[in-house]
This record gives C-alpha cells, sequence and structure tokens, in this order.
C-alpha cells in the first residue's frame, strides 16, 4: 500500500485552475522531490495533502485511509488523525516568536499528546542536538538566523513523530550561505528513509538526496522518475528549458 | 501654600472616585473587548452583526450621551425602566464600561490582524485546536502587539472620569470647580492636573513594565517586523 495516493486533484482559486487532474503514489520511505517553475501549482498540492487547502476534486489517501474522495472532505474528527502523521516544514518556518526554542519543540506534544516531565524534555534535547542546535534550547526565535530558525522549525515538526514529513520551500526565504545546513538535515532524514514529499528549487537536493523527481508545470506533472532519468535525460521539452535555465 | 493644603483633600476625595471606577472598568471592560472581538469574527453571521452594530454605536455617540442615556434615560424606558434605575456610581461603571469595551474590541481585532496566517497554519498542522492555537499561541501574540494601545486607552480612561461629574459624581474635577468658584482662584484646577499627571504616571510605569514583561527576544522596542 502507497504511503500517499493521489488521484485526479483538482483544484482553483477562483477562475484560476491550479491543479489540474494530479495524479502520484508516494512509497515509504521515498523522498520525492516536486520541482517546476513558479506557479506551477507545487506548493499548492502539498497544501492540499495537509488540508491547509481544500481540493476541489479527486482524491487523496494517506495510509489507504481516505483524506479527500472525488473532492470531498471526510468530517473532521476523521481527518484529523489522518492529518496527525504528517508534518510540515514551511517556506516562513513559522516558529512561535513568543516561546523560546525548546517550548517551540514541546508546546504541540503537551497540548495535543498530553506529554511532561522529563521524558519529554529529553526528546527535545536530543531532537535538537540532531539538528546542530543543542546550545539554543533557551534561545528565542528571534535571536535565530533563518537557517537555524528552519533547523528549529524541523526539530518542532518531528516532536509529532510523524510518518511523512512536507516541506514547502523549505530553503527559499534563506540567505544562499544558510541553505546548507538546512539541506544536510533533510538529507540525513533521507538516509534515515523518513518519507518525505518537498517542494524545492534546490536542484543539488533533488539530484542527490530525492529517489523521485516530479516535474510540474501549469498545474500538471508533466514528468516523473528517477533523478539520473529526470536531470541527464528529460523526456519533455518544458522539463529541459526549465532544467536549462536553473541548472 | 497653606490653601493648596486645605483644598487638597477634598480633591484626594474625588480621586478616589476616579480610582475606584478605573479599578471596575479596565479590568471588566478588557475581557469584553475581546469577547466582542471574538463575536465580530463568529462564522455565525447573526452575532458578528450584533457585536460590530455594538462597537458602531458605542464609538459613534459620545461617552457622555451614553452617560446620560444609562443615568437619565434608562429610568424612562416603559414597564422595565423601574427595575434600570441606578445609582450614580454603578451607572457610571456601566457605561464606562461598555464604551471602553468596543474601543478594546477594536485594538484586539488590530491586535489579530497583524499575527501572520502562518501562525494558524503551523499550529493546525502540529495538531492543536482552534481553542488551544488561539489561548497558547495567538493571545500572547496579540497582547504583546496590543499593549501600548491599551496603555494609551488607560490614560484616556482616567481622563474621561471627569466625565461623571456631569451625572453628579463628585470626582476630582468636582471638587476642583466648586473651590475655583468659592474663592476666585485658579490653584484648585493646578491642583487637579497635578492628581491627574500622578495618577497617569504610574498608570504609564505600570504599562511599561508590562510591555517588557511580554517582550521576547528579538522583537524588544516594539513594532513589527
Amino acid at each position: 500500500m502507497s504511503v500517499i495516493e493521489v488521484e485526479g486533484l483538482q483544484k482553483s482559486f477562483g477562475r484560476l485552475q491550479v491543479l489540474k487532474d494530479i495524479s502520484f503514489q508516494v512509497e515509504q520511505g521515498d523522498c520525492v522531490a516536486i520541482i517546476g517553475p513558479s506557479g506551477s501549482g507545487k506548493s499548492t498540492l502539498l497544501r492540499c495533502l495537509i488540508e491547509l487547502e481544500t481540493a476541489d476534486g479527486g482524491s487523496i489517501r494517506i495510509h489507504g485511509q481516505l483524506l479527500v474522495e472525488r473532492g470531498i472532505y471526510a468530517p473532521a474528527a476523521k481527518t484529523r488523525p489522518i492529518i496527525a502523521r504528517m508534518g510540515m516544514v514551511f517556506q516562513q518556518f513559522n516558529l512561535y516568536p513568543h516561546l523560546n526554542v525548546v517550548d517551540n519543540l514541546e508546546l504541540a506534544p503537551k497540548l495535543v499528546k498530553g506529554l511532561r516531565g522529563a521524558e519529554l524534555r529529553g526528546r527535545s534535547l536530543e531532537l535538537l542536538h540532531k539538528v546542530g542546535l543543542a546550545e539554543k534550547a533557551s534561545s528565542f526565535p528571534g535571536q535565530l538566523s533563518g537557517g537555524q530558525q528552519q533547523r528549529v522549525a524541523i526539530a518542532r515538526a518531528l516532536m509529532m513523530e510523524p510518518e511523512i514529513l512536507l516541506f514547502d520551500e523549505p530553503t527559499s526565504a534563506l540567505d544562499p550561505e544558510l541553505t546548507g545546513e538546512v539541506l544536510s538535515v533533510m538529507k540525513e532524514l533521507a538516509r534515515e528513509r523518513m518519507t518525505m514529499v518537498v517542494v524545492t528549487h534546490e536542484m543539488g537536493f533533488a539530484r542527490d538526496a530525492a529517489n523521485r523527481v516530479l516535474f510540474m508545470h501549469d498545474g500538471c506533472i508533466l514528468e516523473e522518475g528517477s533523478p539520473e532519468r529526470i536531470f541527464s535525460n528529460p523526456q519533455r521539452e518544458r522539463t529541459r528549458v526549465f532544467l536549462q535555465s536553473v541548472l | 501654600m497653606e490653601y493648596i493644603l486645605q483644598i487638597t483633600p477634598a480633591l484626594l476625595r474625588g480621586a478616589g472616585v476616579t480610582l475606584g471606577l478605573f479599578a471596575v472598568v479596565l479590568p471588566l471592560s478588557l475581557p469584553l473587548g475581546f469577547l466582542t472581538t471574538l463575536l465580530q469574527r463568529c462564522r455565525f453571521r447573526p452575532l458578528a452583526w450584533l457585536a460590530n452594530g455594538y462597537v458602531f454605536v458605542m464609538r459613534g455617540t459620545p461617552l457622555m450621551l451614553q452617560l446620560f442615556f444609562f443615568y437619565f434615560g434608562l429610568p424612562f424606558v416603559p414597564w422595565i425602566g423601574k427595575y434600570l434605575t441606578m445609582a450614580a456610581f454603578p451607572c457610571a461603571c456601566v457605561s464606562f464600561t461598555l464604551n471602553y469595551a468596543a474601543y478594546f474590541a477594536e485594538i484586539f481585532r488590530g491586535g489579530l490582524l497583524s499575527i501572520d496566517k502562518g501562525q494558524y497554519e503551523a499550529s493546525k498542522v502540529l495538531g492543536l485546536s482552534r481553542a488551544q492555537t488561539m489561548l497558547r499561541v495567538i493571545v500572547p501574540q496579540m497582547i504583546r502587539v496590543t499593549l501600548p494601545s491599551i496603555g494609551n486607552e488607560a490614560i484616556t480612561l482616567v481622563k474621561d472620569t471627569a466625565l461623571v461629574t456631569a451625572i453628579a459624581l463628585p470626582e476630582i474635577l468636582h471638587y476642583a470647580k466648586g473651590a475655583v468658584t468659592r474663592d476666585f482662584t485658579t490653584a484648585p484646577f493646578v491642583v487637579a492636573a497635578v492628581i491627574y499627571l500622578l495618577i497617569n504616571l504610574v498608570v504609564a510605569l505600570a504599562f511599561q513594565q508590562m510591555e517588557r514583561r511580554f517582550a521576547y527576544a528579538g522583537r524588544e522596542g516594539g513594532g513589527l517586523r
């Protein structure tokens, strides 16, 4: 059974159709990179998967459970546990500015899972260590660089022990010299076989860390395949033009 | 100097009314204002209309008129009027609270607008309920943003209490004016001004402390990034 199955997904904003009949699957342990020009619908697709946007048509199954069936969402009581199996990392980090780093990590586990005490603290420090920020535990987001903030955001998402991690252009808001530290955390997650879907403009990451690449253009998946195939032997003219412009 | 010492006790008695009103109105109008903001955003439209109408009326008419309405007007309402008759002080509390809540509602509404929608999205994705998101994520940030405006209103409230002299509640200005007409000197007005200034100095300092307490690193100095 696929971890994510999307079939015939459609989404419009007003008269603008952003997603036109999108279908794809993600398997356990996949790291899928979604690439393509701006406005091709990559972020909207990702946001539909976790119900930050509501699709107009099509179906989404997560671990076989229906989130959307032919454009109709399951009731909130059913979608909540499905969404809880996914984590998301945003372009703008969206850390809580009024909480320090540890509290950012622990707020949701405390409120949602009722976790407390030493076990929780141990887990948050362990994850901070993993993203290389153990010494920043009591800093506030405003005191961190963009790259550090994004690594905290990744740790915060991991606190909820998601089975799938979605990344929405995680390095696009960063200064170029700060993207490396975030990408290396993501690469490590990919090595650990975390199931990931990454919308990105980082072609290096798509080529090295992803095992599958989707090329989106104008609301459609134009081409998909292994990174080698997409990058060295694209089948479609549009893919070739795009890759030439970004590489 | 002797004269000033002689009139000051009366003025301070008036200050008691001012402080009493302040102490009742501020803690009541803040939560009522926040409730109004939540109703304004309510998806059940009639409730939102009601809240908007309330804010419109309270902001759109003079506080003095509202005071007159509640004190002199309500008792004349047919049938139920006799149950709505209030003594001057409770009446002032009610009208001030209703009036200030409307202003606070607008301040809170602005505060909520200033919070990035990414905060709601991150909370949703992390599994927080709407109430948890509001209480633990949005409101603490909203307080930080709105504190300077709330402090401003609190200072205005101290000065607005001078209006209650119109419904015969003896506060600072009431005694000052009495002394001025009785003794043919403007000194009581100066003393009154000093008392208002001292009260507002304390209020301003208190809000400064609170702003410090709610400040979080990377955001000192106020303002939004």
